[in-house]
């Protein structure tokens, strides 16, 4: 005879649920005594924002869900930045709340809150569990849906009443069935025809790669189609790794912070193939300037929703990415396609630098330690940035090989997200090589993680980019307000190292250029955790940028003289 | 006017919100329980663009709706 919260439990478990996220609370006890003895494991985070980050992280660099628990009231709205992180970004991840007994629901009882109103915007459905007949089949809907065409999260609000009480007496009526799969939506032929009439009939076509690649498992797909076109090959920041790094054709990331030559073949291509990506902002600037010279888009995507949202497609593929990708390397085998080769060397050759700032000589440079790092690290490890001018040097540089090995937060821009996400991937992959490159503001969002690290023995290694500033705005603010430093400067910064051993986590100061490289050694030898303290010169800035709002043409490489 | 039924009551205040979020009004909103799920009726008024961005939204949530947990 097992209780609500064993139910959750055995649940969890029979989806496929070896680790959760977590932080316990009053209305969420009987989970946690029901987890005391239980196989699946729970990590104890020191907040329950990095709960669900870390549930993020593991979601992210395994494409399986990752799950989250959190007691009511606070606990629940604690959870609240990662969930709306998750559900722009689409990773699935499940949030399991506690609530108070149904019977005071409503009487402002201690700690509730209610957190499925809260959320109802911000998730794709959230089940409040009022008998315990309906947690196990409000557990496989919440997994269905939170991997179900375009992921995302799902919260399950599970009062403390049902959660203690005994299956015996209410189950006995029940038949849990699973509601029928939904058919993923498939590309139409006549579209998929258009697309390749579009391309044999392109002189400057461009492949645009995005996040959707890596939910549909489409990188190798992909990789074929764009080695058998031929064309120039971008990618937004949360489409890298599907791309090839080592492609001469890899033009890097588009959009505010991308390689130049990537910007600038999306203003030259004629027709352009947007593959599971949403044109956000970031990517596009002014919508109204974006590819300007092409005559057709393909807009590839799981989500009707998206299509002509920012960008009027000439052509739209509804369906699972991997599918469409297929569909159309499967027909353009039967097509004969013009050479490329000449647009793309163009296109390709342009710039091979990014842009930079000189730093002075006695500073470290940010960029430097990156572009050494990334020199470095095994094929196979897995980068998780946090949020500001760390996280765009790093999508700039960054080789990944596959997109779950580059963890961000992309469309919300969460600070405090990079350590946690971090955890979550080490724990799913515990064998690989884990890199948390964080700014010293993000990493004290969530500097009580280190404790994470410890009580769990997680070998995450930190790379803290500490310019003493909050870089990203006070880079806005030296370009667009003036060099008014309202609030940015962080000179009172606290001794990181002395933090970290306080932790009992191993840490190094590396503060000039000299030391980059055995300090970087060091770290890769180490078998524990590990935190490099990098101080680095506070005014470096992130280069090329375009100006938020504007267009290719206002693409700025360095402060105006 | 568009007429859906749903599972779940909650998602007309959901698509309020949306409405709302993307500067369109709603003109006329209406609700009633058939056995275990909703018909809903309602119209809103706004720009082209944002209308047919609700459409498309509308759409999905609707698609989500259908997971039910039987």
């Amino acid at each position: 005879m097992r209780t609500g919260a064993a139910i959750v439990l055995d649940t969890l478990e029979s989806l496929g649920v070896e680790t959760v996220f977590g932080y316990p609370g009053g209305a969420i006890m009987p989970l946690y005594d029901a987890l005391y003895d239980h196989r699946i494991t729970h990590v104890l985070v020191r907040h329950e924002a990095a709960a669900v980050f870390a549930a993020s992280g593991f979601a992210r660099s395994t494409g399986r869900p990752g799950v989250c628990i959190a007691t009511s009231g606070p606990g629940a709205t604690n959870l609240i930045t990662g969930i709306v992180d998750a559900q722009m970004d689409n990773v699935p991840v499940i949030a399991l709340t506690g609530q108070v007994r149904t019977t005071v629901m409503g009487t402002d009882a201690f700690q509730e809150v209610d957190v499925a109103a809260i959320t109802h915007q911000v998730t794709k459905r959230n089940i409040v569990v009022r008998s315990i007949d309906q947690i196990e089949p409000a557990l496989r809907a919440a997994f269905r849906l939170a991997t179900g065409e375009r992921p995302g999260p799902v919260l399950v609000d599970l009062p403390t009443d049902v959660l203690r009480a005994f299956e015996e007496e209410q189950r006995q009526a029940t038949v849990t069935q699973a509601s029928p799969v939904r058919e993923c939506p498939r590309a139409d032929a006549q579209s998929l025809d258009a697309a390749v009439a579009a391309l044999q009939g392109a002189k400057r076509p461009l492949l645009i790669i995005g996040g959707g690649a890596r939910w549909s498992g489409a990188t190798e797909v992909f990789r074929a189609l764009a080695a058998h076109i031929g064309a120039p090959v971008a990618s937004t920041l949360h489409g890298l790794g599907c791309a090839d790094p080592g492609d001469p054709a890899f033009l890097g990331m588009v959009g505010m912070h991308g390689w130049k030559r990537a910007n600038l073949a999306v203003a030259n291509a004629d027709v352009i193939f947007a593959l599971g990506m949403r044109f956000d902002d970031r990517v596009t600037g002014d919508p109204t300037k974006f590819a300007p010279n092409a005559h057709t888009i393909v807009h590839a995507d799981i989500d009707k929703a998206e299509f002509n949202k920012v960008v009027r497609a000439q052509i739209t593929l509804h369906g699972d990415l991997r599918e469409t990708l297929a569909a159309l390397d499967h027909r353009l085998a039967r097509v004969t396609l013009p050479s490329f080769e000449e647009w793309c060397n163009a296109a390709c050759a342009r710039e091979e630098q990014l842009p930079r700032d000189d730093t002075r000589h006695d500073h470290l440079s940010a960029t430097d330690f990156l572009d050494a790092l990334f020199a470095a690290l095994p094929q196979d490890a897995i980068v998780a940035t946090d949020v500001g001018q760390h996280q765009m040097w790093a999508a700039q540089r960054v080789r990944a090989s596959h997109p779950q090995h580059f963890l961000t937060s992309g469309g919300l821009g969460s600070m405090g997200f990079g350590l946690p996400a971090a955890i979550g991937a080490q724990i799913a992959h515990p064998g690989r090589m884990v890199v948390a490159v964080v700014g010293d503001g993000g990493f004290q969002m969530s500097m009580a993680e280190l404790a994470t690290l410890r009580r769990h023995e997680l070998p995450v290694k930190i790379i803290l980019l500490d310019n003493r500033n909050l870089g990203m705005v006070r880079q806005w603010q030296e370009l667009f307000y003036s060099g008014r430093y309202s609030a940015t400067a962080l000179p009172d910064n606290p001794e990181f190292t002395t933090i970290a051993r306080a932790y009992g986590i191993e840490s190094r100061l590396v503060d000039n250029a000299n030391a980059i490289d055995a300090a970087i050694a060091r770290m890769l030898e180490s078998p524990g955790p590990m935190l490099l303290h990098c101080a680095c010169f506070p005014h470096e800035n992130v280069w090329p940028i375009i100006p938020s709002g504007k267009s290719v043409d206002d693409l700025m490489e360095a402060l105006p003289a | 006017m568009r007429t859906v039924t749903a599972n779940d009551g909650r998602i007309l205040a959901r698509i309020i919100h949306l409405a709302h979020r993307f500067g369109c009004t709603y003109t006329s909103v209406a609700s009633e329980q058939l056995g275990a799920a909703y018909r809903m009726e309602f119209a809103f008024a706004g720009p082209g663009d944002a209308l047919r961005r609700l459409d498309a939204q509308i759409t999905k949530l609707l698609d989500d709706d259908r997971e039910t947990m039987e």
